[in-house]
């Protein structure tokens, strides 16, 4: 009979796909194997050819590699403390939202603002000083921004960033997604795409378009035990990893952490159970938003510059650390962020730093190949 | 809406023989709802509510005595969840009453109907999935400062399996047991009225039986109980009184045996 044959044609079928995975497994693999070998050839300093194709091997210092790896770590850890935020309001508020990338860039000038100011006081004008440096006045040395100099200044743009971050995305809240709460994801990721650009240009407004030396670097590296420490990188690290921590045992073991990853996980029973789910909303931006602004602080503090577009060049890689980790895991986010921060700091070894950018986005898009709901798929912020 | 209703005229107490309608004061059928007596913790009159402009129930009237154990049985789409989720505050109010302990709650949010003494139970997904059992359980204490460890042990006494599992996720259990961890959940509060909603939707056949058992025990703990069921004759032999639902009305009210019993009933509604 033709029919049942006809139905068993899946198989054939289900084969081709069998056989395209695994074309894919062969090439990824095979890649794998060949930038693993050249990466030992060049860390051993030899070079030789495979007859067809580059060269492999060359000369690496271990040193340089290790360096690259800490900066990945670092830039990992940016992108993972901004994707939980972004993890979260995308879980618990139903939406993708594209201004939290300016959210950061906020954070950067209130916070450095304040800490210029403070580091600065006596030295420049206390408008040049708050505005970020916007106009003539002392150059980043002279006001000597750094911790070493200043560490009480460094604190205080810490405290500020996440408290104006804060602020301003409770009030965004207020007047644009919380009237439009109940319309769905797509309407309010549009609006943020709106909040985006207009909290940019707010920005830009304010502070002004140029980009712009913050941090001084005087004695901010170290000799520690043989090794050159940068402390500012040292503080992002710190900092990073206690506000991880943090939020680790705050979403575990406290009522309101209980109570965001039940909304996190089902919204209407939350809403059933008595969970007072405004509240929750408004923690969850309170949290997010203070993330975020810490975290567009520490990038200026280990880049030592920044401008108004910060954020918005950040987004997509924190989008990407988010998508790869598994969007609504906080977890996620934060695992995410390392591998595309690695990547993109360690694949500089290969390409150059035009094109880093996008062996982090193609190491995202292999991941989603094999596991489309992401690393830490189906646990949602838990 | 059409006219054709299924409702039937002999709604009205036609169908049973006269003068047997209320022993031991339970009512039976429609014109005798207004005897139920005093001490009926839950009173819905002449209710009408629905979804935004949708309008779904109308003049529904239904009574939960104290420690009662009622059902709503009717044919799909007839609003039977709509008057559970209404007596809850998750629909649109339109008119009519409902009186929970003598005081009017048809505008109250849900939040506030749980400091009354109401919990609710969904038919789909009534649990938080990645949470712990525990932790759903905790959820169900929320509006409390301190979990009530007492109830908790209830609860577990209860249901000892989800002591077993407390660190389990509760979405990795059976449905058998999520249905315990969501009753778990609704009794953390010891509510004096129940709501429960198809507690036996998408259980196996076996573990259906379990489950009326634990909800007669309940009962039998004294707290009222409001059930809506699929299966409904299981449901109305179980039952103190039940309520069938037709379009958005109530058709009949009585005894579960008497409705189990009674002709029009089982041909319109129970399948004959």
């Amino acid at each position: 009979m033709a029919l049942p044959q006809f139905f068993s044609s899946g198989t054939p079928l289900n084969a081709a796909k069998k056989g395209r995975e695994r074309v894919i497994e062969i090439i990824v693999v095979a890649t794998v194997v060949l930038i693993g070998i050249d990466l030992i050839a060049k860390l051993a300093g030899r070079q030789f050819s495979l007859g067809v194709g580059p060269t492999l091997g060359g000369d690496l210092a271990l040193a340089s590699l290790a360096g690259n790896v800490w900066t990945g770590i670092l830039v990992g850890l940016i992108f993972g403390l901004a994707g939980i935020g972004l993890s979260m309001t995308y879980s618990i508020l139903n939406f993708a939202n594209f201004s939290h990338g300016d959210l950061l860039t906020t954070g950067a000038f209130t916070g450095w603002g304040v800490a210029l100011l403070i580091a600065g006081w006596g030295v420049g004008d206390a408008g040049y000083l708050l505005f970020a440096r916007s106009g003539s006045g002392p150059g980043p040395s002279t006001i000597g921004a750094s911790i070493v100099a200043s560490p009480v200044a460094i604190v205080a743009g810490v405290i500020v960033a996440a408290v104006m971050t804060v602020v301003v995305a409770l009030l965004i809240d207020r007047l644009v997604y919380r009237p439009m709460r109940d319309r769905g994801g797509i309407p309010l990721l549009i609006a943020s795409i709106g909040v985006a650009l207009a909290l940019r240009s707010l920005i830009q407004f304010m502070y002004g378009s140029r980009t712009r030396g913050i941090t001084a670097t005087q004695d901010v590296r170290r000799e520690v035990l043989g090794f050159s420490i940068n402390l500012h990188q040292v503080t992002l690290f710190v900092v990073a990893l206690v506000l991880m921590v943090t939020m680790h045992l705050l979403l575990q073991e406290t009522k309101l952490g209980k109570a965001m990853r039940a909304m996190a996980d089902n919204k209407d029973l939350a809403l059933v159970t008595g969970i007072p789910t405004e509240r929750v909303v408004r923690a969850t931006w309170i949290l997010g938003a203070g993330l975020a602004g810490i975290a567009g602080f520490l990038f200026v503090l280990e880049r030592g510059a920044m401008d108004y577009n910060l954020g918005w060049f950040l987004l997509l890689f924190i989008f990407a650390a988010v998508i790869l980790g598994g969007i609504g895991s906080i977890y996620g986010a934060i695992a995410g962020g390392l591998v595309i921060g690695l990547v993109h700091e360690v694949s500089l070894i290969w390409v150059s730093s035009d094109f880093n950018a996008v062996a982090a986005f193609v190491i995202m898009i292999l991941v989603l190949l094999y596991r489309p709901e992401g690393i830490f798929s189906g646990v949602t912020t838990a | 809406m059409s006219d054709e209703r299924v409702r039937p005229q002999t709604a009205t107490g036609d169908a049973q023989p006269a003068g047997e309608s209320s022993d031991e004061g339970v009512s039976a059928h429609r014109d005798a709802i207004a005897a139920t007596p005093e001490s009926s913790i839950l009173q819905v009159r002449d209710l009408d509510a629905g979804y935004g402009d949708l309008q779904i129930l109308e003049d529904v009237d239904l009574d939960v005595g104290d420690g009662e154990y009622v059902t709503i049985v009717g044919p799909n789409g007839a609003g039977k969840s709509t008057v559970m989720k209404s007596v809850f505050g998750l629909t649109t109010y339109m008119s009519g009453a409902i009186r929970f302990k003598g005081e009017e709650i048809q505008q109250e949010p849900p939040e506030r109907i749980i400091h009354k003494g109401i919990n609710y139970v969904p038919q789909n997904d009534n649990i938080f999935p990645n949470l712990s059992v525990e932790e759903n359980l905790e959820m169900g204490a929320y509006i409390l400062d301190e979990v009530p460890q007492d109830r908790l042990r209830e609860v577990y006494e209860r249901f000892p399996i989800l002591e077993e599992r407390k660190d389990q996720r509760a979405g990795s259990m059976s449905g058998g047991q999520r249905q315990m961890v969501a009753m778990g959940r609704a009794l953390m509060l010891d509510p004096d009225l129940l709501l429960l909603d198809e507690p036996s939707a998408g259980l196996a056949p076996d573990l259906v039986t379990d489950m009326f058992d634990r909800i007669d025990r309940i009962n039998d703990d004294g707290t009222a109980v409001l059930m809506v069921e699929q299966n409904a004759k299981e449901a109305l032999r179980r039952c103190d009184r039940g309520y069938v639902l037709a379009q958005g009305q109530n058709s009949y009210a009585d005894t579960g045996d008497r409705l189990l019993a009674d002709d029009d009933v089982r041909q319109q509604f129970l399948g004959g």
